[in-house]
């Protein structure tokens, strides 16, 4: 066995302290959701008289509650509420000394004052139990809370609200780019000889013209056109590689984003930055040209050497590696442009699991502010285009007016009172000293106002509207479109059947499958790009790229089962198809081409089952150069089964494989995680985790382990207490789409994900129900996220 | 400054004498130096050439008369300065119209590239910086000479394409800078800031009466939320309110609204571009700035001084056409009247910190990437300085024998305290900084 190098344990540590960390977060965020480790999914809403989790790990507050119960219950109730004779709530923010000499000192009333050591116990128990403003917000009920826009639903609905100023087409099914090849240097429309569809821009033409032999080789030009949809939110680098003249446009079709048309020395290769919100589509045109620009030498060409000519049009997505354009990210239809909000923001609250807007702070107050400068200024420098009149125009002032009217009658989504249309509107266009001043003040002002910025709360009593804003910000974070407007100002989303029909609409938009793709990358905990490196020893060939792949690959299993037919929950966890294309066959030992596209491949199906042993998420659950039997039994514990792990009560750092060469993995957990303050929590993680011990660091079948055969056998006891025993991933994999909990778990998860609303806020039923539709509809995963959605819209809760 | 006190005292001490003291701390002079004053420069380019005879000073020596294409320098010819015999020596490939521009103030080859010009062989980019950029680096390097942009880049119908011609200013070998040749767009960059906070005030009274009316409409355990937020908007009133808007030095200026981009605008355009240069001047948003007529081959028609035709066409007319030779004379004589436009509005202004005008502290710089247009010859390029920016001694002609231009651009960099030992191809820079200018 190779040696470890103390840097890989150091890494492989703070993988773990990393994870820690993070599982520290999960708790909290557990205990203010009121749910006791142990407690199953579906069990009543739980009342914490005794603290709650936090009280599970030690109980200070047992001796203080006996005092309280005996002394001071009487008057101040059982859990502090207060009773006839004292009826003010025993809540405030003392500390929890400031309390206990403030007990000791004035209770109870009467001559006899509480001994200094019961006032102690007393004020720990209460501080902890119901007085404290954390206590008060753990024993708050779930509610749903006004919340402020997130940065993800900002962004998509100033894009939407702006966008839906500008007409143009939709997207279409088709992928890749249309693509115009002239004859000639120029683009002139009687020297076009091919139009057709290319799926990538990735080109190696050599010394030919790549349309046929009969034309002069020296000189040919091609024009794509199209959009390019980006997957996720960030900074893209663009990349065009050519040794000829070249320019792309990426959204704004007036500036090149990368000017290239100029070659000059040895440049071939352009790069430049674009920030993008994913879930949307951009335009995009390319242009190539293999001529000298400048003064035409066509006449002169025919004495000259032809020389080879080359494309290549990449990206490189936030947090990925470059690589040409995908087919999948191009589209055949050239969109509006886009407005991008591209202000940085202060990331979301995201301790329960999904994003949710909370709390407002000052760097979000101050994003906001510039991102409505920001806006506003974008459309001041396009107004005429906005409103359909020039400067020239008699009609520039009633046509501004209306624009800023529909303004923030669609950034409110709904109609403007006359009391708003004055504020909003008549105020901001009289006071300004012109026209562009007058819009760019009704901008700033919708985009400040806690009408766009807040969500859930804009009438007293829900309306049509709110549904249609409920409906399009869960599907969409977004507000909504001309048609749930339309719908809401039609009375046509009062019943079930209307919400769902709708619902079923916006599926097929772009942002919602982005959405729900975002939703199962976080449930797989791999939302924040985990890095994959490896020890180039133990596997030679994973590098970079292949984790680029394997992440590609995981995401099209996704979206396949997601967005297929059945769209079958249990597919996910049971599928023995791998996307795999050529660069990653080779590595996982799969007969395909060199350059074989992506492709869905039968890979070892006896073992081989579903999301959890896909090789991206199995090395991303893995050390540099060993499994790791604990992250992947606390995904499984925690993001599938739902369950609450206590962050270990000490910081610990992995055996190294050295210290004890002749173990195997399981061997080495196994030993690690023996002591009793250890194996309270292992006990149900490590066997969940062995059960995957087939699949090495890179998520390769193996069959030995430090010249052990593999044990593969887990168990898991159940919250009601029976044992389940599996033995390798198939094994398991078929007891999670069996599992109740798993079952119960997902619904939870992906409802939070979507609303952004604690399920419990929509009754005890809600849960229970949802879990139902999705075992009583065949597992449809896309039937749960209209299930979920309708529960939202449907609501009566204000 | 006490730090340095500190140095001083310990090479004191150590016993190095006051007359090495400069070279050891790198300083330009002893204890009693005055602060540096503020110095500027402004390149204008103008295409095509000029017409010889009706441009240079017969003679060298003190300034008389000046010439028709220059005349409107008249009344500021005492600090003028014109330098014959200055010649861009820089070959390799491109055009003469390609080079002259691209060369002009890099004074290194183009690289080759793709872009075909009127015979010689194709080229792309100028392959170095050029020496407004270097200078400015130079400046922003200090924080006592770092201004909030370091350079502007303007421009007046600079045609919408990049490629050699339509480029003059350089951050490095491969990198041109597309000037701003949109008054609006400059004013964006120069103002925008600030006009969006007076817009933003103004809203913000409305903005707190909404959040009231919102905040009755929410239920108890809502209403945290609301209050923070509206806590944070009266911050930023708060914020808006102390914010200096006037910490740019003087009044945001008002720009004339809707002047099209258009041929026969330029005269409207130029003034806008020229009078928001004074104004980001007053402000110290940048020393260096370069202002470029249209571009290397440059079409304008100058319909307002009754000239139809463009003229680069105009320029290729032969010496005995003495119609075009006429009209090309009129059109750089009213390119030097934007210069003198440029020269007596600094003359006008005085310098912010009461120290003169602002020509005393700015050198306008005139040039062209030909000496001539129908020759194309990279011989005698016209440098007329105006101002007194630069520490050159002027209200003179000087006369050179084709001296490199490249010794120009470094004396340049020197009066600005760039003490730089070539610039560009350094095969053109071994005489050092040009003589007979201080």
């Amino acid at each position: 066995m190779a040696a470890v190098s103390p840097q890989q344990i150091a890494r492989a540590s703070a993988a773990l302290v990393l994870a820690l960390v993070a599982g520290a977060g999960m708790l909290d965020a557990q205990a203010v959701q009121r749910k006791p480790a142990g407690a199953g999914p579906g069990t009543k809403s739980p009342t914490l008289k005794s603290g709650g989790a936090a009280a599970a790990v030690s109980s200070p507050a047992a001796p203080g509650q006996a005092v309280y119960r005996k002394q001071c219950a009487a008057c101040h109730g059982g859990a502090g509420e207060g009773s006839r004779a004292y009826q003010k709530p025993l809540i405030g923010d003392k500390s929890v000394n400031e309390l206990s000499r403030y007990i000791g000192a004035n209770m109870p009333p009467g001559k006899k004052k509480c001994p200094p050591a019961d006032a102690a116990k007393v004020a720990a128990y209460i501080h902890e139990a119901f007085y404290s403003p954390v206590a008060q917000a753990r024993n708050r009920p779930p509610r749903v809370e006004l919340s402020r826009l997130t940065v993800r639903q900002y962004r998509n609905a100033v894009a939407d609200l702006i966008g839906s100023f500008r007409g143009g087409p939709t997207l279409t099914a088709e992928r890749g780019l249309r693509a115009d090849y002239y004859k000639t240097r120029r683009f002139r429309g009687n020297e076009r000889v091919t139009q057709k569809v290319d799926p990538q821009i990735d080109f190696d033409w050599g010394k030919n013209v790549p349309f046929g032999d009969r034309f002069d080789p020296h000189q040919f030009s091609i024009r794509w056109d199209g959009s390019v949809i980006a997957p996720e939110t960030g900074e893209y680098e663009f990349i065009v590689q050519t040794g000829h003249a070249a320019r792309l446009w990426v959204n704004d079709l007036r500036t090149p984003l990368v000017d290239a048309w100029v070659k000059s020395g040895n440049d071939t290769e352009y790069r430049s930055n674009l920030f993008l919100v994913g879930g949307r589509a951009y335009p995009i045109r390319l242009e190539f040209s293999k001529a000298n620009q400048g003064v035409d030498d066509t006449p002169k060409l025919k004495d000259r050497p032809v020389g080879p000519a080359r494309l290549s049009l990449k990206w490189r997505c936030p947090k990925a590696e470059p690589e040409a354009i995908p087919q999948r990210a191009l589209s055949t239809v050239t969109l509006p442009e886009a407005y991008i909000a591209a202000t940085a923001f202060p990331p979301d609250d995201r301790s329960l699991g999904y994003e949710r807007g909370s709390s407002v702070s000052k760097a979000w107050s101050d994003a906001t502010t510039e991102a409505a400068i920001d806006a506003a200024g974008y459309v001041a420098r396009r107004l005429t285009q906005f409103i359909g009149a020039d400067e020239a125009s008699a009609e520039r002032a009633t046509k501004a007016r209306a624009f800023c009217v529909q303004f923030a009658t669609r950034a409110f989504g709904r109609p403007l009172t006359p009391e708003l249309e004055s504020l909003f509107v008549e105020r901001q266009l009289a006071g300004a000293p012109d026209l562009e001043t007058g819009v760019k003040r009704t901008i700033l002002l919708v985009l400040k106002s806690p009408r766009f910025l807040f969500r859930e709360a804009r009438t007293a009593q829900p309306d049509a509207y709110d549904t249609a804003a409920r409906l399009s910000f869960g599907l969409w974070d977004s507000i909504p479109d001309a048609e749930l407007l339309r719908a809401a100002g039609a009375g046509e989303l009062s019943s079930r059947e209307q919400v769902l029909k709708q619902a079923d609409r916006m599926l097929g938009d772009l942002r919602a499958r982005s959405k729900v793709r975002d939703f199962f990358l976080q449930w797989l905990k791999v939302d924040h790009h985990p890095d994959l490196a490896k020890d180039a020893k133990a596997y030679p060939g994973f590098d970079s790229a292949v984790a680029n792949d394997l992440r590609t690959s995981l995401e099209l299993t996704l979206d396949d089962v997601v967005w297929s037919e059945k769209s079958d929950f249990r597919e996910l966890l049971l599928t023995s198809k791998v996307y795999l294309n050529g660069r990653l066959a080779k590595l996982y030992g799969v007969n395909l081409p060199e350059n074989a596209p992506f492709q869905a491949v039968s890979l070892e199906e006896s073992e081989r089952a579903g999301i959890l042993s896909h090789p991206y998420i199995l090395s991303s659950f893995a050390y540099l150069d060993a499994t790791s039997p604990i992250h992947r039994g606390v995904l499984i514990a925690r993001n599938l089964l739902g369950r609450v792990l206590q962050p270990p009560p000490i910081a610990v750092s992995p055996i190294a494989p050295s210290l004890h060469p002749g173990l195997t993995t399981r061997e080495r957990v196994n030993l690690q995680t023996k002591p009793a303050a250890c194996s309270r929590c292992h006990d149900m993680i490590n066997p969940l985790g062995y059960a995957l011990e087939r699949f090495d660091a890179i998520g390769r079948l193996r069959e030995q382990d430090n010249g052990k055969p593999v044990d593969t056998r887990g168990s898991y006891e159940t919250r009601s207490g029976k044992v389940v025993r599996f033995q390798g991933a198939r094994e398991l994999a078929t007891f999670l789409t069996q599992s109740e909990e798993a079952q119960a778990a997902f619904v939870e998860k992906f409802f939070q994900y979507l609303v952004k609303q604690p399920i419990r806020a929509y009754g005890p039923e809600a849960l229970p129900q949802l879990q139902k539709a999705l075992a009583s509809d065949g597992f449809s995963i896309r039937r749960q996220i209209l299930e979920s959605i309708a529960v939202n819209a449907l609501s009566r809760q204000g | 400054m006490s730090n340095l006190r500190n140095r001083r005292e310990f090479l004191r001490d150590v016993g190095i004498g006051s007359a090495a003291l400069p070279f050891i701390l790198n300083l330009p002079g002893l204890a009693a130096e005055p602060p540096r004053r503020k110095q500027r420069l402004v390149v204008v380019f103008s295409p095509n050439g000029v017409v010889p005879t009706n441009f240079w000073p017969d003679e060298e020596g003190p300034l008389t008369t000046l010439k028709e294409s220059l005349k409107p320098l008249e009344a500021l010819k005492e600090r003028t300065l014109i330098l014959h015999g200055v010649c861009d020596r820089v070959r390799g490939d491109g055009d003469n119209h390609m080079r002259g521009i691209g060369c002009l103030l890099t004074g290194i080859e183009l690289y080759p590239g793709n872009v075909q010009g009127g015979s010689d062989t194709p080229a792309g980019w100028a392959s170095g910086i050029s020496i407004d950029q270097e200078i400015k680096n130079f400046l922003q390097k200090d924080p006592a000479t770092r201004t909030r942009f370091g350079s502007l880049e303007l421009g007046v119908m600079v045609p919408e394409r990049a490629d050699t011609w339509t480029r003059m200013s350089y951050v490095g070998a491969n990198k041109p800078v597309a000037p701003i040749d949109n008054p609006y767009q400059l004013f964006a960059r120069l103002y925008g800031r600030a006009k969006d906070q007076q817009t933003l005030k103004s809203v913000m009274d409305d903005l707190k009466d909404d959040l009231n009316k919102i905040k009755s409409n929410v239920g108890a355990a809502d209403r945290q939320i609301l209050e923070d937020h509206a806590t944070l908007v009266r911050e930023m009133e708060k914020e808006l309110q102390t914010s200096n808007l006037q910490s740019i030095g003087h009044a945001v200026p008002k720009l004339e609204p809707g002047v099209r981009i258009d041929n026969d605008n330029m005269p409207q355009l130029t003034k806008l571009q020229l009078d928001l240069l004074v104004s980001s001047f007053q402000a110290d948003f940048a020393r260096v700035a370069t202002f470029q007529f249209t571009n290397s081959v440059g079409m304008a028609r100058m319909r307002w001084l009754g000239i139809n035709e463009g003229h680069h066409d105009l320029s290729h007319m032969p010496d005995t056409d003495s119609i075009s030779q006429e009209k090309l004379t009129r059109i750089n004589q009213w390119y030097c009247s934007q210069l003198a436009y440029l020269a007596q509005r600094l003359a006008d202004t005085p310098e912010p910190d009461g120290h003169g005008t602002m020509l005393d502290n700015t050198t306008i710089l005139w040039t062209n990437e030909l000496g001539k247009g129908n020759s194309h010859t990279l011989d005698n390029i016209p440098w007329v300085m105006v101002g007194n920016g630069l520490d050159f001694k002027m209200g003179r002609s000087l006369k050179y024998a084709r001296q490199p231009h490249n010794r120009l651009l470094m004396s340049i960099a020197h009066s600005f305290g760039h003490r730089i030992d070539r610039f560009g191809n350094p095969d053109f820079c071994g005489a050092g900084p040009l003589d007979r200018l201080t």
